[in-house]
């Protein structure tokens, strides 16, 4: 056993955190406060590799393992957790379904631009009506020619507004249920889809957002990934793995409350001393850097096994997103505790990291869709 | 164009709190974190630089222990091509003469034209290295280096950075040694690719005999309270009113 | 054992600078302390006035002049002092942790094989052990180092370190040497002097400045300095991070690399107060500066200090002077 990260693990870790300190901590405040996608950091970004960590060298990416994915989404979402969640959604949503489902084609056309930040990428599966209902879908395809043409609505699709390439999910056989469901790579500009409404959210509010709509969309049926009906299996499949990124995320953010609790707690003065010197605060940060740290290991163990081969890694992966979005959460809570009145002013990046925090605990699988997952697991349902 | 640049790992210690170890004789590394020291990076950058227009190869050489080899390997995955590591034998810590004296007999050999090192390290300042290095190699040198070019004809010219924001002119003819100041160049982040690329790239380490020590740590202290400055107590509104009637009252408003 | 003191007189365009009248009130004062006597040694081309000044501060002035050496080029000045150093043997030379002292102490160490002492704040002698006490860590640490035994120690200290050597009745001998035979140093050859570019504000004519250092962690943040200079009617100024990370041009810096002010008031928001700064403001009249950091060194130089988060101090600040010219 090694709780080591490796030498260029360490490597990633050091260049994405002097990154993500100098150039996307000081724009963390204002495009939350303006809701701006933050298409420069997303070009720098680009030029680092860190759009395409996963990709193979040959379609323009990193050819780095999971535990470096985690551990730079964890680097970025320390200090803006919008930016975290663009970054996963793209290598992990986006480019890790059509590098895993898709034909060489596929993989030759859109994983360099995904890995170049020419166009990012979005994950189009929740429904008004179908969140954690997957089968509960109601978009529809149907064959014509050589094309699909694709009708329903999708919402809350982060990057929804800003990207180039999704994924959409819909039924191509409704009547087979959850295997009657196709995945499909769709361009921006396809005639029939549109974007809606930017979505009004509480948190992540960088990361474009957005409802989606299709009316007659027509979608070449090369753009067809895997077979008519892996689609369930290709989002099933998809969120495994994400859910190791959205834990990743989350270990960021929490660890981004820390750094800023220490930091205030030896800075604030009351009563003629440093609040750290309060056994009241010791105790949160205590409770803080420890959840972290099995939060963090949960996300490594996860991220290892994927790239260790196994085969199966849900319940891994769901534990780690599970537990990693709980700690997050109650990490904020707690900052913005020990920041008193301050802590709940726009003023302090705790502010933003509490209203940051609470989606982990939904998107990707809320927490009780993890727990079912753990649960049947444990139970071998 | 071969090229050499030696690096240092240095604690980050201006945001840091310091705490003396208990040898009194160092810093105790516990919640210190460690990078390449900040002019040093800039050398590796103006490196890369050169690099890039006339070709070649960079060497990266530093002197310590094997935590060391983090800066090199950043070093490497930034775009320099090899790096080596002196680890002398017996020598916890090293000073400027002995450090420049490890330098020069590792590097000599290795024929370099361009030498290039941060003008001064951030943990003890002494801004002697680079100076010293070019010495015993018999190279000329130039410090405090804010601007050079590099023509093909193995002439470089410099500016160095006097006091008051006036600079100094030469010419220097290659081999050389530039020991460079920040501001510089912008340094590159490591990107994903290089980080791959650095793990295979070689990293070889040297274990000469130790030389000639000028300066031994006796023991290092917090300054003295010494002359300070009249605090202002308060909350913020509280600091900020006394100022304000400071202010008024020296007719500064 | 010689224990005479060597000062080597840094000088730029005609002008001797600070930095050597410091020196030689250092080493008016190891020259006395171990009974040497205290010599300038004055290198260059056309020196007389120079000389002159220095006869009142000094015992002996050595002064070297060749055409060669009508401007700083450390490999002059090095064989110069190398034939001087090995001819009288001092038992300290001391030189500026200047620009001019990086580009020459070191090589002239190496060449001599004498230890050097850089950037002290003292030096002493106990029973042969020379001792310097140095500052690392950005000025956080304290150092004591011992030097090994030599028959002279090579000694250099920050600008700033030491005040003034004030001239006394005394006339000190002028001592004229020839130099030695000048090699010509075809491979490294003085081009010019250059004078930054003046900037559209000129802070060193500013009575008030507001200055800003690493403390105030990102671009958007000047605009709350610019604000409060804009309230009290001052110019915005900074130390050297600001200029490296490109936020405010070159002729914004205070510090030994940059300008050198002298303002009624100077303001520091966030700045730790490494020597090199501190070197362009110690001369303003009133000195506050707004750190958390109550170890930073600044709080040495300032008069007034406030311990506490800038960001909260100085919206505060802005406020209460508003309201006070409201009023």
């Amino acid at each position: 056993m090694d709780f080591q990260l490796s030498a260029d693990q360490k490597l990633v870790q050091e260049m994405v955190r002097e990154f993500a300190q100098k150039e996307l901590k000081p724009m963390a405040a204002t495009i939350d406060q303006t809701q701006q996608f933050p298409w420069e950091s997303l070009k720098k970004m680009a030029k680092l590799g860190l759009l395409g960590m996963i990709v193979p060298e040959e379609y323009g990416g990193g050819g780095m393992d999971f535990i470096s994915l985690a551990v730079a989404i964890e680097e970025i979402s320390r200090v803006c957790a919008s930016t975290g969640v663009i970054t996963a959604v793209n290598n992990s949503l986006v480019a890790y379904p059509i590098l895993t489902f898709g034909n060489e084609e596929q993989k030759r056309t859109y994983l360099p631009l995904l890995c170049s930040g020419q166009k990012i990428g979005a994950f189009a599966l929740t429904e008004p009506v179908a969140g954690s209902d997957v089968a509960g879908m109601q978009s529809s395809a149907r064959r014509d020619g050589n094309y699909y043409v694709l009708n329903g609505a999708k919402r809350f699709i982060t990057n929804g507004g800003e990207a180039g390439v999704y994924v959409v999910f819909a039924y191509t056989a409704p009547a087979l249920r959850h295997k009657g469901i196709s995945a499909f790579i769709v361009e921006r500009g396809y005639a029939g889809f549109t974007v809606g409404k930017h979505e009004e959210t509480m948190g992540i509010r960088a990361t474009a957002n957005c409802e989606l709509m299709f009316e007659d969309c027509k979608i070449p049926v090369e753009n067809l990934l895997g077979q008519e009906g892996d689609g369930f299996k290709i989002a099933m499949h998809t969120l495994d793995v994400s859910r190791i990124d959205i834990g990743a995320q989350a270990v960021g953010l929490a660890q981004g409350c820390l750094d800023e609790a220490l930091r205030y707690s030896r800075e604030r003065r009351q009563f003629g001393e440093p609040i750290a010197n309060f056994q009241f605060i010791q105790g949160m940060l205590a409770q803080m850097a420890t959840s972290i740290d099995a939060a963090r290991l949960l996300v490594y163990r996860a991220a290892w096994l994927k790239d260790s081969g196994a085969k199966r890694f849900s319940v891994e992966a769901s534990m780690a997103k599970f537990f990693a979005s709980e700690v997050a959460v109650e990490c904020a809570r707690k900052a913005v505790q020990i920041h008193g009145g301050y802590g709940y002013s726009r003023e302090f990046a705790v502010e933003r990291m509490y209203r940051d925090a609470k989606v982990m605990e939904i998107y990707e699988g809320t927490s009780q869709v993890q727990s079912l997952v753990i649960a049947r697991g444990l139970l071998g349902a | 164009m071969r090229i050499v640049v030696c690096i240092k790992r240095v604690p980050e210690a201006t945001e840091a709190l310091l705490r003396i170890d208990p040898s009194g004789k160092k810093l105790s590394e516990d919640n210190l974190t460690f990078g390449m020291n900040e002019t040093d990076s800039y050398a590796l950058e103006e490196a890369l630089l050169v690099k890039e227009r006339v070709g070649g190869s960079v060497t990266l050489v530093t002197v310590g222990p094997e935590a060391a080899e983090e800066v090199l390997r950043m070093g490497l995955a930034k775009g320099a091509d090899e790096a080596l590591r002196i680890a002398p034998v017996g020598v916890e810590e090293a000073d400027p003469a002995l450090v420049a004296q490890l330098l020069a007999a590792e590097i000599r050999p290795m024929g370099p034209e361009l030498i290039l090192t941060g003008c001064m390290a951030s943990d003890d300042g002494s801004a002697q290295v680079g100076v010293y290095l070019a010495e015993l190699l018999g190279m000329p040198h130039l410090s405090l280096v804010v601007g050079m070019e590099v023509s093909s004809t193995g002439e470089v010219t410099a500016r160095r950075e006097l006091e008051g924001g006036v600079l100094e002119e030469y010419r220097v003819r290659l081999p050389a040694v530039f020991t460079i100041q920040s501001g510089i160049n912008t340094p590159r982040y490591a990107s994903i690719l290089g980080i791959r690329r650095a793990a295979s790239k070689p990293l070889r380490v040297a274990a000469p005999p130790t030389g000639e020590k000028m300066l031994e740590v006796r023991q290092l202290a917090f300054p003295p309270a010494g002359k300070k400055a009249e605090i202002l107590q308060g909350s913020p509104a509280e600091a900020a009113e006394q100022i304000a009637s400071l202010l008024r009252s020296r007719a500064l408003l | 054992m010689s224990r005479d003191v060597f000062v080597l007189v840094e000088h730029r365009q005609g002008v001797i600078r600070d930095i050597t009248f410091e020196l030689l009130a250092k080493g008016r004062q190891l020259a006395n302390g171990y009974g040497g006597s205290l010599w300038a040694i004055l290198i260059g081309a056309d020196l007389e006035a120079m000389a002159e000044s220095l006869r009142q501060v000094v015992d002996k002035a050595v002064v070297v002049e060749a055409p060669r050496l009508c401007h700083f080029h450390s490999d002059y000045y090095q064989q110069v002092l190398a034939t001087l150093l090995q001819e009288h043997r001092p038992l300290f030379t001391l030189m500026g942790h200047t620009s001019y002292g990086w580009e020459l102490a070191p090589c002239l160490g190496a060449a001599l094989g004498i230890p050097l002492a850089p950037g002290c704040i003292d030096i002493w002698l106990e029973g042969e052990l020379a001792v310097c006490k140095r500052m690392v860590y950005g000025g956080k640490i304290v150092g004591e180092y011992s030097l090994r035994p030599s028959w002279g120690y090579l000694v250099t200290f920050p600008a700033g370190t030491f005040p003034a050597a004030a001239p006394s009745a005394q006339a000190g001998l002028i001592i004229r040497q020839q130099p030695p035979q000048l090699e010509e140093i075809a491979e490294k050859v003085f081009v010019r002097l250059m004078e930054s570019p003046a900037g559209e504000v000129d802070i060193c004519q500013s009575q008030k400045i507001v200055a800003v250092g690493r403390g105030i962690r990102e671009r958007e943040h000047l605009r709350l300095a610019e604000e409060l200079a804009k309230t009290i009617g001052a110019v915005v100024a900074c130390s050297r991070p600001i200029v490296d990370a490109g936020w405010l041009p070159k002729d914004r810096q205070v510090g030994s690399s940059g300008k050198t002010v002298r303002p009624k008031l100077y303001l520091a928001l966030g700045i730790s107060g490494d020597f090199q700064h501190v070197m362009g403001m110690k001369g303003a009249e009133t000195i506050i500066a707004i750190n958390k950091d109550p170890n930073a060194p600044i709080f040495s130089v300032a008069h007034y200090g406030v311990v506490d988060d800038l960001f909260k101090v100085v919206p505060a600040l802005i406020t209460t002077v508003q309201g006070m010219q409201a009023k």
